[in-house]
């Protein structure tokens, strides 16, 4: 039972997590059609940035979460600014190519430097991992852990403000009415460059803060940016791009996958898991992306 | 003649200098600039092999050196399993040969998921296969030897010469393949599915089934070539096999040179090799190649797009106009 318990909450958490991520990924993605490759070294950057404030600088908690916002906020413009917009409007060939090209790049420079950096100066183990005394919930007879809770529902949090944020909001709908039908929406005056803009803050800012979430539970390598843009893709694979929904629960699948993986088959092939439920939804389910050109 | 007959001598002449001075080289190099040399061959080969997919037919695959990797692997394993002992001298390009049919039949069988996607989603998918093989192999250290790699008997050392020679007759292949597909029916259909697959559907053309064989003829030399760097190298890890470095460096080579011209990838292939020997072996930098390959990705996805060799044509073409 308390087994059973912990690897419900760890996969649910986790997959909230996942959902998270991708679901910031799959917005940039239906409305910009700039595959950003680089998404997980965004993940991967906030977990670094929330090890060096809290753990090496000994900021506190909130002022933690106002500096990395802040830091996310102003990388997401720069990120937007210098590779994504001169990729808008192009047309579906030369985006492909830049977008594969310019956040790869990307991706493997950040991920280089970071890694090469924080052996040099920080610790020569990199890894990044920061603890929240949050004690186990006793619930009569089975206890809980309260740090993935803790998890849970911040995702959870962060996840229905999204969705509030897009089907309340008047930007919110403008964000969704690009991802439906591009050339609509702007016939209808909405600004591409506007919407690009702010889908890449939230969503730079939302991945950031996915990755602070998730060392709070498991320490990271600076080397596993690119897992999880595949972790991202897969989720979008399975529940479709722009889908909120969707993302929430192929995000769940494969977080209860990777943990239920990890109990029983070993730790060192929970990070695998997501990569054959991978190619086994493209095997029986391809529909979600058949044919699309879409990026 | 005209100018383009020209060029085509010159350029004809050019690559047979090049080819002559490679075959005489060991004649008169020292031991590492063979070994650079080799490897650039090796390098040379998977940029060409990329581009039978990613340059003809607009699919970029992020994996190419997984086919490096696998056959190095498979070579490797094969020989130390005793099994083609008896054979005498026949062993070392048997095992080569079976290394890179099981990875050809491998790269069959990827085709059937990753063809399900198109553009950016499909190379993520290739870079996933990445992951899973490496993932495999680290995670069956009984068969394969894990983070500790395998060691091939001494008795199966293919020497530097051999292999040297090899290289260079498999890159004069690769070549040859892919300046026959691009003028052969078969580059006219990869070229049809690039442009546009609804079209290239219409006039007959079996999507699927080019893919899979542009996705297979690209896997054979690369594996040919794993399986000669493992047995000359002695010994193999998943970074030397299948590192960042063997499965992006084609790409590079190729968008770098010019994607889709048979010369492209040797273009850009020669570029990288000659900025990688200046920094690894002469200014001895102390900062991550890997940071340096992705400033090189971003600076062509910005600047030049369509490769060094389509960017000069295109300056070209509007100073003199035809």
């Amino acid at each position: 039972m308390q087994t059973v318990l912990d690897l419900a909450l760890g996969g649910i958490s986790l997959g909230g997590i996942y959902a998270l991520a991708a679901f910031a990924l799959s917005m940039a993605l239906a409305t910009t059609h700039v595959l950003n490759v680089a998404h997980g070294n965004f993940l991967v950057l906030g977990a670094a940035l929330a090890t060096l404030l809290l753990n090496i600088l000994k900021l506190g908690a909130a002022a933690t979460l106002a500096a990395i916002v802040a830091c996310f906020a102003v990388a997401g413009l720069l990120f937007e600014r210098v590779f994504v917009r001169p990729l808008l409007g192009k047309t579906p060939e030369q985006i492909l190519i830049g977008s594969i090209l310019i956040t790869f790049g990307f991706g493997l420079s950040s991920e280089a430097l970071l890694g090469y950096y924080w052996a040099r100066w920080v610790d020569p183990q990199p890894s990044f991992s920061i603890t929240f005394p949050w004690a186990r919930l006793d619930l009569g007879g089975v206890t809980l852990s309260g740090t993935r809770l803790f998890i849970l529902v911040m995702a959870a949090g962060l996840i229905a403000a999204f969705h509030l944020f897009l089907t309340r909001s008047r930007l919110g709908k403008a964000i969704r009415a690009m991802a439906q039908n591009y050339e609509a929406a702007v016939i209808l005056g909405m600004n591409p460059r506007q919407i690009s803009t702010i889908v890449y803050l939230l969503g730079i800012v939302a991945t950031a803060i996915s990755g602070v979430l998730l060392i709070l539970a498991a320490p990271l390598d600076p080397y596993e940016g690119t897992r999880f843009t595949l972790v991202a893709l897969t989720v979008i694979i399975m529940g479709g791009v722009g889908n909120l929904p969707g993302a929430l629960l192929g995000g769940v699948v494969l977080g209860v996958a990777e943990v239920v993986t990890s109990f029983y088959a070993g730790g060192v092939w929970g990070p695998v898991v997501y990569l054959v439920v991978f190619f086994i939804v493209l095997l029986i389910r391809p529909q979600g992306l058949l044919g699309s050109r879409a990026g | 003649m005209t100018p383009s007959g020209a060029f085509r001598v010159a350029a004809a002449a050019g690559t047979a200098g090049l080819v002559l001075a490679c075959l005489l080289l060991p004649l008169a190099g020292t031991r590492d600039l063979i070994t650079a040399v080799f490897f650039t061959f090796l390098f040379l080969v998977l940029a060409l092999n990329f581009d039978i997919l990613g340059g003809f037919m607009g699919y970029m695959n992020l994996g190419q050196g997984v086919y490096f990797g696998l056959a190095a692997y498979l070579a490797a394993l094969l020989l130390n399993t005793g099994w083609l002992d008896r054979l005498g001298r026949a062993d070392i390009p048997l095992a080569i040969a079976v290394a890179a049919a099981a990875t050809a039949l491998a790269a069959f069988g990827f085709a059937y998921p990753l063809f399900r996607l198109s553009g950016a989603y499909f190379a993520m998918a290739t870079f996933g296969v990445v992951l899973l093989i490496r993932s495999l192999i680290l995670n069956f250290p009984g068969v394969t030897g894990g983070s500790y790699g395998v060691y091939v008997s001494p008795r199966h050392y293919l020497g530097l010469y051999p292999a040297y020679y090899l290289g260079l007759a498999l890159l004069c292949a690769s070549a040859a393949l892919n300046l026959g597909i691009a003028r052969s029916k078969l580059g006219l259909a990869f070229n049809a599915v690039r442009e546009s697959e609804p079209t290239a559907s219409a006039i007959g053309i079996d999507l699927f089934r080019a893919k899979r064989l542009a996705l297979v003829l690209g896997a054979v030399p690369s594996a040919l070539g794993g399986g000669i760097f493992g047995l000359q190298a002695g010994y193999i890890d998943v970074d030397a096999a299948m590192g960042v470095d063997k499965t992006l460096l084609p790409v590079i080579m190729a968008l770098l040179g010019g994607s889709g011209l048979v010369a492209g990838p040797l273009v850009g292939g020669a570029i990288m090799r000659a900025i990688d020997i200046v920094l690894k072996n002469y200014l001895h930098l102390t900062f991550p190649a890997l940071a340096i390959y992705g400033l090189i990705l971003m600076g062509i996805g910005l600047l030049m797009p369509q490769g060094v060799l389509n960017f000069l044509r295109q300056r070209r073409g509007s100073a003199q106009p035809a």
